[in-house]
């Protein structure tokens, strides 16, 4: 038992949510031999859903995260759009995706600067990776014209928390994009415009879309320089030997977003063809290969196993076929049935945490189950390889954003951006994803912007379509939230939520073990991780894990949620169906 | 005690951590000023533990919880954001832990009773902390409850006052900062204690219904319903609480959004029973009682506005009324000499 050391860290601070890992070191080797993630809290969203109107789950499931809400009342939206049979008017569709887009910005921008980055702070490094500092002092920022920090210590120094430069510019800047968000969501978090059949705004004219406008070319200006400063810091770090910290195989998994508005649908058999219109793309790499893109295939895949989750299982084949006739799994969440059963704390052998574990079936190919990553550089991954959206070159995404002269950003010129695939998936790769993501997202916004004001001339200012409620339906609705996919399945009858599941991203990448004794994501990139901490093993904080694990972003609110057999809760209804 | 340097320990119990995000774009003062000591008189506050914004994290972040458990961060205000389970309805297992020190877990809910025993205040941050919020939502999977029920309404901190709730869903950005500004500057004798009512909410926040301030109010007072979205009128129709909701929300943050102005249905997340009736179904018309109340009330005092808007022009034509009278004496003797000369 040489060399070896256990640790757990609860909480890991700077995500959201309650997460924990438990892992083994091997303090020789000096890299980790075991890990475990766990979440030790649960609401039960699910539960309190049921019974409700379908409508509804938009306005509660998004608050099982206040960090990601609109993916989720995007994703909800949809699946309720599909269980009514209402599709919303082009305006409407591009409003939701203003609001989604605004909130892509300030995600990014939190999760590279303030919450990810103080692990690569002056004050981290002088305290955890000792030897780094005086090289960092003396080492040139390649792209200091853009962001204007002369050597690679003086961004260090500008991630220190409630001090350094950029970690208090970008609380300033990510502001700007809420309240872009506000203008058609109401508030943020947890917008409350959005409505099967469109959004609720009333009033929309010209100067709403140039308000947005305006507070987005803040945002276009400070992703150059977001952009140019993760670039020069993480290629410092990867130099250091981080190449291996984090790294798992290349097994992604992207849904896609920002709809095309003419091209969507309420109809789940022309989603694959609305899907592929995304201007991000939906798609799964498995082993580096690109397996896919449509995603009616990709739901038919998905399969949430209890794996070490603390639930008892009740599987029921409700739903044979899918709206389109494939088959689908028992495992489905159209299918799945689960009850929270409490256990003991810290049974690593045996039941762990309160995330269950969703796996990807690759029912066309090879037949079998993989763990697959969700996030920013899996979608752009997988929009790199597409080749199906204009900046895709296969092994890149090229784009750029215009020039913009405003006070208190340091780059006016246009820029040109090509993100390429990396060697492999690791922490740092994770989060220089993360900044490029934000300087797309800025890209596309910019030209839905140009789209809205096209519809205005056209005269197509309708948000909403009028429908009549059906008493049946089902639905399912997926998009990209910052730290991946965003998964919700909804089963209407009698008017009501009869069975609504939903996964979010963490539910993925922070699973535990599935039967299979796979490990999850993210026990999957922390075994083998190398250890990089300095000093004594006995006084590791473990800063390599709490950065493999933040280059996830994670977001554990909404990963652990559950249903609970087929109890209707009484609830008295009144006919939203049709507004009167 | 010297309140010089402050604490905040700010927990998160069943929560989603939208009440952080919301925070951070406060503008009036915005959490920078705040935490920098840019305000003078608002100087001088540590986060000692945030678990979205701290930089320690495991067993050093564990380690503030238990020294302040034992006064090593007196004084301290203890803000809570999130729901607080019922653990004896978790048998073996936990509902909500929040950190591991030393091998253990330690629950929200022992944290809370270690820090509520010595915080100078406790202040409940959004509808979950303050009542229970989504997760209280019926069936109420896990017992959960807000800081109000837990500590109770007679519970008093060390500056004696009792928990004050900010509710929403989230909280209006500035509404926080206001209150927890508030709050110190009174601690430090620069302000007045804030009025609450009773349901802890400070009165000067949320006193007025949504209905109340509603930037669109105009729409119900000239009887135009909105029948369907996207369309300009009053949304009771549609599902809007306003009516029994006690908000601020005319603009979210800076001037933009807004719930009803932009066209949304108030919901009712300030409130106690949120998720629940009467806040919900959301989109069904809220109790009509408030409105039949409201009415009678209504017509009664449009009347007496009326006869005081009217009032001054009666009264400015009051004083020529005899002279008016003896005009028309006048006219009528007049037309009688006219007859008699006929």
């Amino acid at each position: 038992m040489v060399g070896e050391r256990e640790i757990t860290i609860e909480p890991i601070t700077r995500i959201e949510g309650h997460l924990g890992v438990h892992a083994k070191l091997d303090t020789d080797a000096r890299k980790i031999s075991d890990a475990y993630a766990y979440s030790p809290m649960f609401r039960g969203f699910e539960i309190i859903l049921v019974g409700r109107e379908p409508s509804e789950a938009v306005m509660i499931t998004q608050r099982s995260c206040g960090v990601c809400p609109v993916p989720h009342a995007l994703s909800s939206v949809i699946a309720c759009d599909q269980a009514y049979g209402v599709t919303p008017p082009p305006m409407g569709v591009t409003l939701r995706d203003f609001v989604h887009g605004a909130e892509q910005l300030y995600d990014s921008e939190i999760g590279v600067i303030n919450l990810e980055g103080p692990d690569y702070s002056e004050v981290a490094i002088k305290k955890f990776n000792t030897g780094w500092w005086e090289e960092a002092q003396n080492k040139k920022a390649e792209r200091s014209g853009v962001h204007g920090f002369a050597t690679i210590a003086d961004i260090m120094t500008a991630l220190n928390p409630l001090a350094g430069e950029l970690y208090l510019r970008s609380l300033l800047v990510q502001k700007t994009a809420h309240n872009m968000a506000t203008i058609f969501g109401a508030k943020h978090p947890h917008v409350h415009s959005f409505v099967p059949g469109g959004i609720a705004k009333i009033n929309l004219s010209v100067s709403d879309i140039e308000s947005y406008l305006t507070l987005l070319m803040r945002n276009v200006a400070f992703a150059k320089e977001l952009v140019a400063a993760s670039d020069d810091l993480l290629d410092f770090v990867l130099a250091q030997g981080y190449e291996d910290v984090g790294a798992r195989e290349k097994n992604l998994y992207s849904v896609g977003a920002y709809d095309d508005p003419e091209a969507y649908s309420a109809n789940y058999g022309e989603m694959t063809d609305w899907a592929r219109k995304r201007m991000v793309s939906p798609g799964v790499i498995l082993n580096g290969e690109l397996v896919t893109t449509d995603l009616i295939e990709q739901n038919v895949g998905v399969r949430e196993f209890i794996g070490r989750g603390w639930y008892s299982d009740q599987w029921q084949q409700e739903v044979e076929t899918d709206p389109a006739g494939n088959k689908v799994a028992l495992e489905h969440p159209w299918n799945k049935r689960t009850l929270p059963k409490p256990g003991e704390y810290a049974k690593w052998d045996s039941k762990y945490t309160w995330v269950t574990s969703p796996r990807w079936w690759n029912w066309k190919g090879d037949g079998k189950n993989h763990v697959v990553e969700l996030g920013p550089l899996a979608r752009m991954w997988v929009t790199a390889k597409a080749g199906i959206v204009p900046a895709s070159t296969g092994n890149s995404l090229k784009f750029e954003l215009p020039a913009a002269l405003i006070p208190g950003f340091k780059c006016a010129d246009k820029m040109d951006f090509e993100w390429k695939i990396p060697a492999k998936p690791n922490a740092i790769e994770r989060v220089r994803a993360r900044a490029y993501y934000n300087a797309y997202s800025a890209c596309c916004m910019l030209e839905k912007v140009m789209k809205a004001l096209d519809l205005m001339k056209a005269g197509k200012t309708k948000v909403w379509t009028r429908y009549e409620k059906p008493e049946e339906g089902i639905g399912v609705g997926m998009v990209e939230a910052m730290r991946g996919s965003c998964q919700h399945w909804c089963v209407m009858k009698k008017g009501v939520i009869y069975n609504y599941q939903y996964q979010a991203p963490t539910t993925w990448n922070a699973s535990g073990r599935d039967p299979d004794e796979n490990p999850g994501p993210y026990e999957e990139a922390l075994i083998n991780s190398p250890i990089t901490e300095t000093g004594d093993a006995a006084g590791w904080k473990g800063i390599d894990i709490v950065r493999t694990i933040r280059s996830f972003d994670p977001c554990l609110g909404c990963a652990v949620s559950v249903h609970i057999g087929k109890k209707i809760v009484k609830h008295e209804l009144l006919p939203f169906a049709t507004p009167l | 005690m010297s309140l010089e340097e402050i604490n905040l320990i700010w927990l998160e119990g069943q929560d989603c951590a939208g009440c952080t995000i919301s925070i951070k774009q406060a503008s009036n003062p915005t959490l920078i000023d705040i935490l920098t000591g840019a305000i003078p008189g608002l100087g001088g506050l540590k986060l000692a533990f945030h678990p979205t914004l701290m930089f320690e994290w495991g067993e050093d972040a564990a380690k503030v919880l238990i020294d302040a458990m034992e006064g090593k961060y007196d004084p301290f205000v203890l803000i809570l954001e999130g729901a607080i389970p019922d653990e004896g309805k978790a048998g073996e297992g936990v509902f909500c832990g929040i950190a591991d020190y030393e091998g253990k877990l330690l629950k929200l809910s022992d944290v809370i009773d270690g820090l509520a025993k010595r915080c100078a205040a406790a202040v409940a941050i959004g509808t979950c902390a303050s009542y229970g919020g989504i997760p209280h939502g019926n069936p109420n999977p896990t017992g959960a409850k807000g800081l109000l029920d837990y500590l109770g309404r007679d519970w008093t901190g060390g500056l004696g006052l009792p928990v004050i709730c900010v509710p929403g869903c989230p909280p209006r950005p500035d509404n926080m900062v206001q209150v927890l500004g508030q709050a110190v500057l009174a601690a430090r004798g620069l302000a007045p204690l804030p009025e609450l009512d009773e349901w802890h909410r400070p009165v000067a926040l949320f006193g007025s219904t949504m209905h109340e301030l509603c930037p669109i109010c105009g729409f119900y007072a000239e009887g135009t319903d909105a029948h369907g979205f996207g369309e300009t009128g009053c949304l009771g129709a549609l599902g809007c609480k306003g009516i029994i909701s006690h908000c601020n929300n005319t603009t979210w943050v800076d001037g933009y959004g807004g719930c009803t102005g932009t066209g949304v249905p108030c919901f009712g997340c300030t409130e106690p029973e949120f998720p629940d009736p009467p806040t919900s179904p959301f989109f069904a018309k809220a109790p009509a009682m408030p409105f039949i109340i409201e009415n009678i009330t209504g017509m009664l005092a449009h009347a007496e506005m009326g006869f005081e808007r009217f009032k001054p022009i009666i009264e400015s034509l009051l004083p020529q009324i005899p002279e008016f009278i003896e005009v028309l004496d006048k006219q009528m003797e007049e037309e009688k000499d006219k007859g008699r000369k006929i």
